[in-house]
């Protein structure tokens, strides 16, 4: 037995919430792996063109460990306790961070599979802004990363946060993202999943305090034998609160792709709103999705609404497109750069929104911009 | 410059065109008409390249096996199809795909890339004269534009395209009197000694404008009766009736 698959937390038994995971793959994958090497030889121009130049301010982890050299300074506005055990940003009270910050995680293991915790918490204050950009990336190596992040805001806070997985093909990816919000707090969180052989994204969004608002968005585009699993838990433990849900995936090749959605609204609450909707386009006969609403509403006094389809690339469309001499390679990344524009357009800041279109148009879709 | 020779097209089984002929020479404007499942929105589509059919007979493009080729290649060779309900496609830019599309004709021409900047300025001279809005270069293709706003746009397309052969099919229905004129002087203005045009149309009131070299009508799959533009004003006075009535007999 392996001492670290002790330290990930994979389900004992069988569990709603990795009902799609391949939970005995991941398990063997992790007696196999061996810790990253802490001090993983990577230069400025490999973050460049693993994790993509944003222009704003790098904070860099390899293998979850900070790297000083290849980070930027921060921000003014936000401090950086760059950890172990975890780093931390904070955004003081009142505090509106303009400049976005770039966190990139690097996976660089050696010829065996190796593990990579990296555990960042973001704590905005009240009154606080700002907007965080995650990126997973790594060199093509058998990598396994386990990574958690912590955003807490306080009253009336916001954070736009991005996080972008675009890990190595024969990478294992279990990430979780953990949310608290007191009263009248905001969040917007967009998930966008490309890359890793396995991968699982857990998001756990907690509406403490009345009346904050949660907008989650994500994509996941699996292709060849790739497997993406989004799971989302928004627990309305508040009144008065907003959530939404908005998750789109691509599925390709062989691949799989889910998307379980949980939404809980504790009893004695009142006026609380959750929405979900989940899409999904299947380009492969042997493409597979699937979803899987869950709401769970012990409150009275509440909107929830839900909703999912599951199809194909329409053929009116796409022989449309054909028709003006675009080739069917082309037209079939257009249809699903159209299918995805929802959730890319969404995202708030307009340098990173256009930097991630063109991010994953060059990634997922091979469709130049 | 198109020649259709014994033309059948079938559909899960059940044949739509029986034995078509139609010969369109360089320069000229062809109108087809005819009552509606005669199979004029299927010979479009047939010729534009969509897949669906069980298709039998010959068609010649400019001296090439049209049939051979797929919907990008008869785009590039240059046959334009206006649709008679253009696609909406939410999420992709109208002026994206209006210079995706100019730039993969222009690529398989041989010609070189329109930028950004230089396709902007160009579209927006072809839709000041269409008198479309630039704004539609903004939004999504065709995504909420009214009826009379999707016909503009398949003639905007139609002019950055240039194409060889244009198919309109029923372009002209359930527009108001001013995207009418738009959409005929957009056909006007293309017209030219190199570039061809197949009308498919119920209405005379385009045609008045348009001055058709030849006018056919199309019923059970084939051309019943063709003629020149007094045959357009006859259908118009008397239906299709006598015309089919003469054609069975």
């Amino acid at each position: 037995m392996n001492v670290l698959a002790d330290t990930v937390a994979l389900p004992s038994g069988r569990e709603e919430r990795w009902k799609y995971t391949p939970v005995a793959e991941i398990a063997a994958a992790l007696r196999a792996s061996i810790p990253a090497p802490i001090a993983a030889s990577v230069s400025r121009s490999l973050v460049d063109d693993l994790a993509g130049d944003l222009g704003c301010p790098r904070l860099v982890f390899v293998n979850g460990v900070h790297a000083p050299v290849l980070s930027d300074e921060a921000p003014s506005g936000i401090t950086i306790e760059p950890g172990p055990p975890a780093a931390a940003l904070v955004v003081e009270r009142d505090v509106e961070v303009v400049m976005p910050i770039h966190v990139v995680h690097v996976s660089a293991p050696g010829d065996l599979r190796g593990l990579s915790r990296p555990r960042l918490v973001i704590d905005v204050a009240a009154g606080g802004r700002i907007s965080v950009i995650e990126t997973y990336c790594g060199r093509p190596a058998p990598a396994f990363t386990d990574a958690s992040t912590t955003i807490r805001v306080g009253l009336a806070g916001h954070i736009d946060h991005v996080r972008l997985q675009w890990e190595a093909a024969d990478a294992i990816h279990l990430g979780r993202t953990l949310v608290e919000q007191a009263a009248a707090s905001s969040t917007h969180l967009t998930s966008v999943t490309v890359g890793s052989d396995i991968a699982r994204h857990q998001i756990d969004v907690r509406l403490r305090g009345v009346d904050a608002r949660v907008a989650l968005d994500g994509l996941y585009l699996p292709t060849g034998q790739q497997r993406h699993d989004n799971v989302v838990v928004v627990d309305h433990a508040a009144s008065g609160g907003t959530s939404t849900q908005c998750f789109k995936g691509v599925v390709d090749g062989g691949a799989r792709g889910s998307f379980s959605g949980h939404v809980i609204v504790r009893p004695g609450t009142v006026g609380n709103d959750a929405q979900q909707t989940n899409r999904n386009l299947l380009l492969s006969p042997r493409a597979e999705a699937d979803t899987r609403p869950w709401l769970e509403i012990f409150a009275d006094d509440v909107r929830c609404t839900h909703g999912v389809t599951v199809g194909r690339l329409d053929d009116d469309a796409l022989f449309y497109l054909r028709s003006r001499g675009i080739p069917i390679a082309q037209s079939r990344g257009l249809l699903v750069s159209g299918f995805i524009a929802e959730i890319v357009d969404a995202i708030t800041h307009a340098p990173v929104r256009e930097w991630v279109a063109a991010e994953v148009a060059r990634r997922a879709l091979e469709v130049p911009r | 410059m198109l020649r259709i020779e014994h033309l059948t097209v079938a559909v899960a089984g059940k044949a739509i065109i029986n034995g078509l002929d139609l010969d369109i020479g360089t320069g000229e404007v062809h109108v087809i008409m005819g009552p509606n499942g005669a199979g004029k929105s299927t010979l479009a589509n047939v010729l534009a390249g969509r897949d669906e059919y069980d298709v039998s007979g010959r068609v010649e493009f400019d001296g090439r096996d049209l049939l051979a080729l797929t919907p990008e290649e008869r785009a590039a060779a240059g046959i334009f199809l206006a649709f008679q309900h253009p696609i909406e496609i939410p999420g992709v830019g109208n002026m994206y795909f209006l210079r995706t599309a100019v730039n993969a004709v222009r690529a398989a021409r041989g010609l070189d890339e329109i930028s950004a900047r230089d396709f902007l300025g160009l579209a927006k001279e072809h839709m000041a004269r269409l008198e479309m809005d630039p704004a539609f270069l903004s939004r999504s293709v065709n995504d909420g534009f009214s009826g009379g706003e999707k016909k503009r746009n398949e003639i905007l397309q139609m002019s950055l395209l240039e194409p060889r052969l244009a198919i309109l099919d029923e372009t002209d229905s359930g527009l108001d009197i001013d995207a009418l004129r738009a959409v005929a002087d957009g056909i006007e203005r293309l017209r030219g000694p190199d570039r061809s045009f197949v009308i498919i149309t119920h209405h005379r009131r385009l045609l008045d404008d348009i001055r058709p070299d030849r006018v056919h009508v199309l019923s059970g799959g084939r051309m019943v009766r063709s003629g020149d533009h007094a045959l357009a004003i006859e259908l118009e006075a008397e239906g299709y009736g006598p015309t089919l009535a003469a054609a069975s007999a």
